[in-house]
């Protein structure tokens, strides 16, 4: 569903390369972690993929289900099914959480040609998503992200996921920030999305996060580049051995 | 004439002899017409405005407005057109058990007003009757001229109506006061001079809501006078909201006195006018007093807003916090003056100002000016004028969740302006506010949702 094809991303006006040659390609069904050192552009690969300015493709392609990713302005990627839980989701005061889900969720439909949700139905099911991946009801009224504590973002970013149901998700370290109690009400949320037809990159420092979300694959995204890829024992090897080692063997 | 005034008659103009004409005629027919005391009082500051005149930009604080073009014109006292309950209801505010007194065109409505049952110690009059029925009284409270002001002392020489609002020691008004202004445009230029005096005394508390709104486009200036003390532990919520219609302008001056640990929290929206000018004057006299200040502006078209501010940190220990924003589309401009004084005896004063400003169109225009004046060395003050477009990350975010751009760009507009409208205490002025700003933010209609 998703093909990333020797992607080459440059930052600073296109003045620093950040992305070298990336090739990554994620089928329906597919869980893919990413893992990789501070600065390695994981953030840098969420952000080309969800279609925020500031990041010049200089090189290579993506596509995604049939579509050329990179024409297209970050709503009609919404619309296509790509969602990005980012790693530090934007404060927007004045607008109500529930306010902005609701008109979210109304524009894809839209897009789509599906009718609008109704005031009652929305709610009903904001409540239900709500609850099951642990956002307090205050937080709903609350205008997005505002004042939110590390972790009550996060959430929130999931929240937004299960209610708009994308195709493929990506998560840029969503773990970051969450206690076990939250990382396990989180991934509860993630893996209720995971279906025969939906794909996830899951971003993240930690292997702790991929007990929870069992990926099917695992790839290190080091100097611009996928360095290797393997199993999700790949997160457990580079958890005990570092970066280094187990690159430097790669090398 | 003697030297100083001719100086001064550089950067000011002589008012038209329309003036003189409007003020004879008036005089004849205003509250306290009968009594000495009241007709020297309206003489004594209609010379000294002959005297003074109107200011031209060249008056540092008519900077940005030339209010000698504007209202240097020839205008009739306004008179009173007919409104209804009908006409008037969609903007009661303040709750079912509000108190209102409404004045249309700078008239007392009785028959619309409502200020009946009122607490011990809680005092609210019609400033016209007042004039008339205690003419002695009223000259002495109202007080002798203060340092000149063009059009406080215009207000004073046709002054026709307004409130006085006195509340007692410990007096507390439990439901907002709600001093509701209405503005029938009329063909011909028209004025009129309302006021508002309130003295709280020591530990009272009041909820006030000042609304102007315009119920019909035309030519009607309002000036408007506010006289406010606040006694020691007092607490004022003032919310001002001003609707004008297309062609009525409006020219307030505010003068605030705040005694030892008072508190004033006002929050003020302009949504409408052809030209709005607030000039705020507050003084911090007692020590530990916390002041609010709120606002935003959204001029749409060739409207023009103005806001002045002066806050004197006079003792220690004082807190005034300045939070204004601005939102300026097609020709519209605006202005935002903010000057902190704090005087040398006001050490530990924390003295805050913020003034962030949206422009939608290229050809709209934003002045911004905040100004220090600092002779006290032990406080805190900052402030930080911005002035550009909308939040590019946050345009990103929406426009990922699937909004497309022109929609995003009206929810972030709009929840701009929203930030200082929910500072609004009462609920039925955040939603006339609201629904004003909603029609005024691009693509708008789409937000209907919001109301
Ligand atoms: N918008 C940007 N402007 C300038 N530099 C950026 C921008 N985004 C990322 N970078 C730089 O690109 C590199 C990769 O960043 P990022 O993708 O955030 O890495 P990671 O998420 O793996 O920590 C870093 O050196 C970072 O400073
Ligand atoms: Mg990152």
């Amino acid at each position: 569903m998703l093909k990333i094809t020797d992607l080459h991303v440059a930052v600073d006006g296109g003045s620093k390369p950040v992305l070298k040659g990336l090739t990554l390609e994620v089928k329906p069904g597919e869980v893919h972690a990413i893992m990789g050192p501070n600065g390695s552009g994981k953030s840098t690969l969420s952000y080309v993929l969800a279609g925020r300015d500031g990041y010049a493709v200089t090189g290579g392609s993506v596509r995604f289900q049939d579509a050329d990713l990179l024409e297209l302005e970050p709503e009609e990627r919404a619309a296509a099914g790509i969602f990005l839980a980012m790693q530090y989701p934007v404060e927007i005061p004045g607008v109500a959480n529930n306010y902005f889900l609701r008109q979210s969720l109304n524009a894809l439909r839209r897009a789509r040609g599906e009718p609008e949700v109704s005031a009652a139905e929305f709610i009903k099911k904001l409540k239900a998503v709500a609850e099951r991946v642990g956002v307090d009801p205050e937080l709903l009224k609350r205008d997005v992200n505002a004042g939110f504590s590390g972790g009550e973002k996060k959430r929130n970013e999931i929240l937004q996921m299960v209610m708009l149901e994308p195709k493929l998700c990506v998560l840029d370290e969503t773990d970051s920030g969450l206690d076990i109690d939250a990382l396990k009400t989180v991934a509860d949320g993630v893996n209720s999305l995971r279906s025969p037809d939906r794909g996830m990159i899951v971003i993240t420092h930690y292997q702790r996060l991929l007990d929870y979300i069992v990926p099917d694959f695992v790839h290190i995204l080091a100097d611009g580049r996928i360095r290797k890829t393997g199993g999700k024992e790949l997160a457990l090897a580079l958890e005990e051995q570092g970066y280094e080692h187990l690159l430097g063997e790669a090398a | 004439m003697n030297a100083p005034a001719r100086a001064t008659r550089s950067r000011y103009v002589a008012p038209i002899p329309a003036f003189a004409d409007a003020f004879t005629a008036a005089r004849s027919s205003l509250p306290g017409k009968e009594a000495p005391a009241i007709q020297d009082w309206r003489q004594l500051h209609f010379d000294r405005f002959l005297e003074t005149g109107l200011p031209t930009p060249r008056v540092e604080q008519w900077k940005y407005t030339n209010i000698a073009r504007a209202a240097n014109v020839p205008m009739a006292l306004a008179t009173r057109p007919n409104v209804g309950l009908g006409d008037v209801q969609r903007y009661f505010t303040g709750g079912p058990l509000a108190r209102r007194l409404i004045f249309v065109n700078g008239h007392l409505a009785s028959e619309l007003s409502h200020v009946r049952g009122l607490p011990q110690g809680v005092r609210v009059e019609s400033l016209g009757k007042l004039l008339q029925d205690e003419p002695e009284w009223s000259a002495r409270a109202l007080g002798g001229p203060a340092e000149p002001h063009s059009f406080a002392d215009l207000n004073a020489a046709f002054l026709q109506s307004g409130a006085w609002i006195e509340l007692g020691d410990g007096a507390v008004l439990e439901h907002p006061l709600q001093l509701l202004f209405l503005t029938v445009g009329q063909p011909a230029a028209v004025m009129a001079h309302p006021r508002i005096v309130v003295r709280l005394g020591k530990e009272a508390r009041l909820h006030l809501i000042e609304t102007h709104i315009g119920l019909a486009p035309g030519h009607c200036l309002t000036n408007l006078v506010g006289h406010y003390e606040l006694g020691e532990k007092a607490r004022l919520t003032h919310d001002r909201l001003q609707l004008g219609s297309a062609g009525t302008s409006f020219v307030g001056l505010n003068r605030q006195r705040l005694a030892e640990r008072a508190e004033l929290k006002q929050t003020l929206a302009t949504l409408g006018g052809a030209l709005v000018r607030n000039e705020t004057d507050l003084h911090l006299v007692g020590s530990f007093v916390e002041a609010q200040l709120n606002g935003v502006y959204m001029p749409i078209g060739e409207e023009h807003v103005d806001n002045v501010i002066r806050i004197h940190h006079e003792a220690p220990d004082g807190h005034s916090d300045q939070f204004y924003k601005g939102v300026m589309d097609d020709r519209a401009h605006a202005a935002f003056a903010g000057k902190i004084i704090v005087h040398q005896d006001a050490q530990r004063t924390n003295a805050f100002q913020r003034n962030d400003n949206l422009l939608l169109s290229d050809d709209a225009e934003i002045s911004s000016k905040p100004e220090l004046e600092i002779y006290a060395d032990d406080v805190k003050c900052s402030h930080g004028a911005t002035c550009g477009e909308l939040d590019r990350t946050a345009l990103f975010y929406l426009r990922s969740r699937g909004l497309d751009r022109a929609q995003a760009e009206s929810i972030l507009t709009f929840a701009f302006a929203a930030e200082v409208i929910e500072r609004f205490v009462d609920p039925a002025v955040r939603k006339l506010a609201r629904e004003c700003l909603v029609a005024r933010t691009p693509g708008g209609a789409g937000l209907s949702d919001l109301l």
